[in-house]
């Protein structure tokens, strides 16, 4: 069965003014990228989507995963995995223990060799022990994609999450994040500001405009 | 303690600020040396320093000597175990260590645990900030009052049997019960915990309304529920971690107090035997004055007590963290959250009516004429209880301000020089400074101030004048720790660059202190005077051992007649102790909307 993610007569509104209405179907592998202003409502459709909707927002519309209806799923319960522009990696664990952390429970060897492996694959091999604030902005980027990836999501949603690289470090990690995107074929939802985010995901493009 | 200054040291890159100020004024630092008030900032941290050091460890040697048999003041001079063996030979000694060790260490628990479960389970929740206000009120309360209070409501007559009757329990009459002085400390953990709860989970709410450090946490918090993460597991995995070091001075302070005061066991514990503390206490004041001997012993003994008990927090603290740390990463998300979300739940709401509760049989005692027992309001109304107290209350009353008053005024003076002094340096006050600046919260006050006693005795000064000096003394060693808390981060956050440009504009050092910085910090600054009154007039230990007990206040008047016959006239003294410090309070948060609106805004 293939994968979706569905967001059906999504209406957004902050303070009862309608701030975007959205129906849209992104199937596993594809990326949906949101531009727009800030202000637009971007992040708030990401809140909306993962379940943290703040106070003085409020939604009509569904959002469907998998043939099942989240809309009213509490957010640790959704399986929507988000990359944030800071990597938001836990001071207290080790680079591995914050994979660790996002992980399934189960065997303790057979979860450090496969920690092990996925360091190995994204180029961090070794790096397991050192602790994440010693790590410079393109590794610590790469730890948060494997602790998303290896917490086994249904789908994904990237909030401008190569804004603090630069240029060519931008490049590999979107090429990183793009590929196992499309590898574990998961829907994904991007927001961004910069047109080459947008031109690398090769999917549909949304631009919002500012409404109020 | 010095981790939160490194925090904010980090945070608010203070450090920097303050060095590009340097710079700036360096064409002008001639100037600066020879300024009179420069040159008194500078040695504000040393006069602070004196001014803890001496009379703490002064009257820890004050102790020490007599504990071993050297007292000039009972012309005894043979060194000696004479004070020990008096000590082991009381009857009851090891019920009075258990009891101390017991309440110290549950009510510490209790409080920090009930703190844990409602951060977590209210954790980015509105309910968080509605559970804060209901409790901070509470930290006003004196230990004293609240003790009172509690009485009140357990009392075998209490509140909660008259609730309870006569419908459930049957009881027509009052029942025979052993609430409060319960020979196994029950009353007085229960006091305990209510008292210290709110105190610790506003530290924590504190440490998290930091900016950067609450902005990270919270992002991270939403990372482990993204992750699956049922929200009391991402706050107890994720935020505890980060959160615990900003708490541990708070509970270190909160478990000394809790195995060394006098307060709550004087009014809710057992009398035979009583804490340690408290039979210390008594000892002191017999009138055989050879009993101080053992009493100094026992001081010691209260030193190594509440020492043991915070070395065995930091044992416990080590080994759960080696228990524990596997579990972080174990990837289990769900440890039955629904079900601790609501015991939570109820336990908060128990606090809280149990809260409410004792404060509305204390203001029914206050007025109640005639009240039957199983009556739940009482049968008639009377404002006399109120009225004997006025006219007895004017002495008390002038002490309890004056003390309060001088010795609030001396702790914000100091704390802003030292502050001041920390940005005219460029650097935060030493390590060893800071740590001096929290000793009489960590150290027991009944050994150290039963030393200053024996000193003071030594000196031979008997006018009452001297005993109000020595009372505010006493009192400053309290108050000081509360406004340096409470005034150092506002102003480490200050805004450097007015400062900058007010001597830019040829203003005196002094006068950028006085009409630049302390205009912009007028509510902090009250905040922190209502907080330091408030410690002040709940002092009872220090008021009665400094002052000889020749000076009361309106804590040590009702403390004493807590154990009296009236309960009408406890309870309006344990009202009237509240009253005091919620009017400093309402000031400190009325005043800024009127005065230096503008600096605020």
């Amino acid at each position: 069965m293939q994968s979706s993610l569905h967001i059906k007569n999504l209406q957004l509104f902050r303070h009862n003014e309608l701030l975007l209405s959205l129906n849209e179907q992104v199937n596993g592998g594809e990326i949906l990228t949101l531009m727009g202003p800030s202000g637009s409502g971007k992040s708030s459709l990401l809140n909306w989507l993962t379940g943290s909707l703040p106070s003085g927002f409020h939604a009509d519309g569904e959002v469907w995963l998998n043939d099942s209806n989240i809309t009213f799923t509490p957010a640790h319960q959704r399986h929507v995995g988000v990359l944030y522009q800071d990597a938001l990696l836990f001071s207290h664990l080790s680079v591995a223990g914050n994979i660790a952390f996002a992980m399934p429970p189960g065997n303790k060897k057979q979860r450090l060799e496969k920690i092990d492996a996925a360091l190995e694959q994204v180029g961090l091999k070794g790096l397991a022990d050192r602790h994440p604030d010693n790590l410079s902005g393109g590794q610590q980027a790469r730890v948060a994609l494997l602790r998303v990836l290896l917490s086994e999501p249904k789908a994904i949603l990237l909030d401008e999450p190569f804004s603090k690289l630069d240029s060519q470090l931008r490049e590999d990690t979107r090429q990183l994040v793009f590929e196992q995107i499309r590898y574990h074929k998961l829907p994904a939802i991007m927001v961004t500001h910069d047109h080459s985010d947008a031109e690398a995901a090769v999917g549909k493009i949304i631009t919002l405009s500012k409404l109020a | 303690m010095t981790n939160i200054q490194n925090k904010n040291s980090i945070d608010k890159a203070v450090i920097p600020k303050s060095k590009g100020k340097n710079n700036s004024q360096s064409g002008s630092q001639l100037n600066h040396s020879t300024d009179w008030f420069t040159r008194m900032v500078k040695f504000s941290p040393k006069f602070l320093l004196l001014l803890l050091i001496v009379p703490v460890f002064g009257g820890l040697i004050g102790v020490l000597l007599p504990a071993f048999g050297w007292a000039p003041a009972l012309s005894q001079y043979d060194f000696g175990f004479q004070g020990f063996n008096a000590l082991w030979q009381t009857s009851g000694f090891g019920q009075m260590i258990g009891l101390s060790i017991a309440t110290g260490l549950v009510s510490t628990l209790l409080a920090f645990v009930v703190t844990l479960m409602i951060l977590a389970a209210f954790f980015n929740s509105v309910w968080l900030d509605r559970i804060q206000q209901i409790l901070s009120p509470i930290l006003v309360i004196p230990h004293a009052a609240a003790a009172i209070a509690v009485g009140f409501l357990i009392a075998p007559s209490g509140m909660i049997s008259r609730l309870f009757s006569p419908w459930l329990s049957g009881w027509e009459l009052a029942p025979n019960g052993i609430f409060p002085h319960d020979p196994y400390g029950i009353s007085i953990i229960l006091g305990l915990t209510l008292k210290e709860l709110p105190f610790l989970l506003l530290m924590a709410l504190g440490a998290l309304a930091q900016p950067e450090l609450g902005k990270k946490l919270r992002s991270q918090h939403k990372v482990a529920l993204n992750l699956g993460y049922c929200p009391m597991t991402a706050f107890f995995k994720v935020i505890l971690p980060s959160l615990y070091p900003l708490l541990r001075l708070p509970l270190l302070a909160v478990l000394a107090y809790a195995s060394s005061s006098v307060e709550m066991p004087l009014i809710l514990g057992p009398n035979t035997p009583p804490t340690l503390a408290v039979a210390i206490m008594q000892w002191f004041n017999d009138v055989d004055l050879n009993l101080r001997i053992k009493a100094s012993a026992g001081a010691l003994l209260q030193l190594a007590l509440t020492g043991g008990l915070l070395a065995l927090w930091l044992l416990g603290e080590k080994l759960v963290k080696c228990l524990f740390c596997e579990s972080l990463t174990n990837g289990r998300r769900e440890y039955g959250g629904a079900y601790w979300q609501t015991i939570t739940g109820v336990v908060t709401v128990s606090v809280i009516v149990f809260i409410g509760l004792a404060l509305l049989g204390l203001v029914f005692w206050s007025i109640a004429g005639f009240w039957r027992f199983p009556t739940a309001l009482p049968d008639s109304f009377t404002l006399l209880h109120w009225q004997s107290a006025a006219m007895q209350v004017g002495e008390p009353l002038f002490n309890t301000l004056f003390i309060g008053i001088i010795t609030t005024l001396i702790a914000i003076s100091l704390t802003l020089l030292c502050l001041e002094s920390e940005q005219i340096k460029g650097k935060l006050l030493s390590r060893f400074t800071s740590l001096i600046i929290y000793i009489p919260l960590l150290v027991p006050s009944i050994a150290f101030l039963f030393g200053l006693v024996w000193i003071q005795q030594l000196l031979a000064v008997q006018v009452s004048f001297i005993s109000y000096i020595n009372v505010i003394i006493a009192h400053l060693l309290f108050v000081l720790p509360y406004v340096f808390l409470s005034l150092a981060s506002s102003y480490r956050q200050l805004d450097s660059r007015f400062a900058i440009v007010a001597a830019s504009l040829g203003t005196k050092p002094c006068k950028v202190f006085l009409k630049v910085k302390l205009p912009q910090l007028f509510a902090p600054i009250l905040i922190a005077a209502a907080l330091g009154l408030a410690i002040s007039f709940g002092q009872y230990l220090p008021t009665l051992l400094a002052g000889g007990g020749r000076i009361t206040t309106i804590t040590t008047e009702a403390i004493t007649l807590a154990n009296g016959a009236s309960r009408r006239t406890s309870a309006v003294y344990a009202l009237m102790q509240m009253l005091l410090p919620l009017i400093g309070f309402i000031l400190a948060w009325v005043l800024p909307k009127f005065i230096y609106k503008t600096a605020h805004r």
